[in-house]
């Protein structure tokens, strides 16, 4: 039975283990925009855990860290392209995700009792997202609202891949100056 | 705040948005994650811009599709090489969104309390089409609100099979956590403060109740959490469903559980109480089957699984530790 240590009996003589617990908020974070909420992305954590402890520990070479983040990359690429979009079509409307990581509690999707005050936050976000720059909001709704790639969306909007991620990315920095608390 | 500071800031911002965007790339390499790494090490400030951001990219993403269906008088140019497809999708966003934002029916609020004696077993079909069956010794109480079907269960345990409706979640108030479904199937266990929770089918969530410390987990299928009241830990670990299960077909299976477990689901079985003589004994494990037929049976049994002796005292009955049973 795996099971997670605390960093109380983490065994000292793996390196790997010793980067993961001293990395973890981090990698949740990394993890947190292709899983789709944060709780996704700590299962994701946990699951990496269990990848590394149950690892054939035979010709590691190279930075711990690095051979971490290459799992996590790996897991995440594995994992998280196709359930994320399903995830983002199915959900019915989540909160915004205030939560801190680790340690701390996190918050989920709220008991549909707050839809009353979800309803007002909707308005918000639907005003924020409808008054971007037609170029930023195109590729940010292309991309984020009707789940085009960047890549799909680089195509319709007649762009580089890179530019696409420029205008997601600037819509981005806009909405969360108007949403954020 | 300085002109510096204030581009600083922005420059800040700026990085935390592009952060965002760059993990969710296509191209994402290892590269990336190290830099990034580097970057949140690099400054207090960075991890509070990214969450920010991070928090509304994932707003925005679990409102997709009631953002589109709003959107969708004013929609967006599209190119005509994608327009076929790219318009169905949005329509049916756009029916998902419906169902999501109308829970407005007004639904009748009633609250019912079951309690079964020790060794009874009661199946119970709730209003809302959910199943539970509860095992010996336990209370479960039910109130079926319009948003929201609240259970507590202070004492005991049950298997829920959940109706699936995802405008009312499921709740259950167990000691200080809260266990949350929207429709699934799995086992909740309650006795003296310590709380497991068996998911055999769908997402369940565990998380602590209102003022009480720790974090939430989710459970797949073929997970177990494991929580004691008061400490803010849980532990979680992979656990075999049909062994969680299997009072309801009376037998208990263990692979592994303490003994001091077992004690309370036999106590929670029979009359009278069993108990262990010295604490440090519960900590004992225990592998096997054990048949609910009759209690000094039962016993005996399980003192083949483990070095115990049963000694009648008074009312109840005391394991003890048996020395001479193995070394």
């Amino acid at each position: 039975m795996a099971r997670e240590p605390s960093r109380q009996d983490a065994p000292d003589d793996d390196p790997l283990v010793a980067a993961y617990l001293a990395r973890r908020q981090s990698l949740v974070r990394f993890l947190a925009p292709r899983a789709g909420s944060l709780a996704a992305a700590e299962d994701l954590a946990q699951e990496l855990f269990l990848k590394i402890a149950a690892r054939d520990r035979g010709a590691e070479v190279g930075s711990p860290n690095a051979l971490l983040y290459r799992m996590a990359l790996n897991l995440m690429l594995d994992r998280a392209r196709g359930e994320k979009r399903a995830a983002a079509r199915d959900a019915a409307w989540r909160q915004v995700s205030r939560d801190s990581i680790g340690d701390e509690d996190i918050t989920g999707e709220p008991p549909a009792d707050e839809a009353a005050a979800s309803a007002q936050r909707l308005r918000h976000l639907v005003a924020a997202v409808d008054t971007l720059a037609p170029q930023m909001g195109r590729a940010f709704r292309l991309h984020k609202l009707e789940g085009l790639s960047h890549a799909e969306t680089a195509r319709a909007m007649g762009l580089s891949v890179k530019a696409v991620e420029k205008h997601v990315s600037a819509a981005l920095k806009v909405l969360t100056r108007r949403l954020a608390p | 705040m300085t002109d510096f500071l204030l581009k600083a800031e922005e420059a800040r911002r700026t990085a935390a948005a592009d952060w965002v965007v760059r993990l969710q790339a296509d191209d994402l390499a290892l590269d990336d994650a190290l830099a990034f790494d580097a970057w949140l090490d690099a400054n207090p400030r960075n991890i509070e811009a990214y969450d920010s951001a991070l928090g509304v990219m994932q707003s925005i993403e679990g409102a997709a599709p009631a953002i589109a269906a709003q959107l969708v008088g004013r929609p967006v140019r599209r190119a005509p090489v994608s327009r076929g497809w790219l318009t169905a999708g949005g329509l049916a966003a756009a029916a998902a969104a419906v169902v999501a934002i109308l829970p407005f029916a007004p639904a009748p609020v009633a609250s019912q309390t079951y309690v079964t004696g020790k060794g009874e077993h009661r199946a119970v079909r709730l209003a809302d089409g959910s199943l539970v069956e509860l095992n010996g010794g336990s209370r479960l109480t039910v109130t079926l609100e319009r948003h929201a079907r609240r259970v507590s269960l202070p004492e005991g345990e049950a298997v829920f099979d959940v109706a699936a409706d995802k405008s009312r979640p499921f709740l259950i108030a167990a000691g200080d956590r809260t266990v949350r479904v929207v429709g699934t199937r799995f086992d909740v266990r309650e006795r003296s403060g310590a709380l497991s929770v068996v998911v055999e089918r769908g997402v369940v969530e565990v998380r602590p109740a209102e003022g009480a410390g720790g974090r939430a987990w989710r459970l797949h299928p073929g997970q177990r959490l494991d929580h004691m009241q008061g400490v803010p830990a849980a532990e979680v670990s992979a656990a075999d469903p049909a062994q969680a299960f299997s009072w309801r077909t009376g037998r208990l299976i263990y692979r592994d559980q303490p003994l001091s477990e077992v004690v309370a689901d036999l106590n929670a079985q029979f009359p009278g109480s069993i108990r262990l003589e010295d604490p440090a004994l519960g900590a004992e494990r225990v592998s096997g089957v054990l048949v609910l037929d009759d209690k000094a049976a039962v016993i005996r049994r399980l003192a083949l699984l483990v070095p115990i002796r049963a000694l009648p005292s008074g009312g109840e009955i005391l394991l003890r530790r048996d020395t001479a049973a193995k070394p």
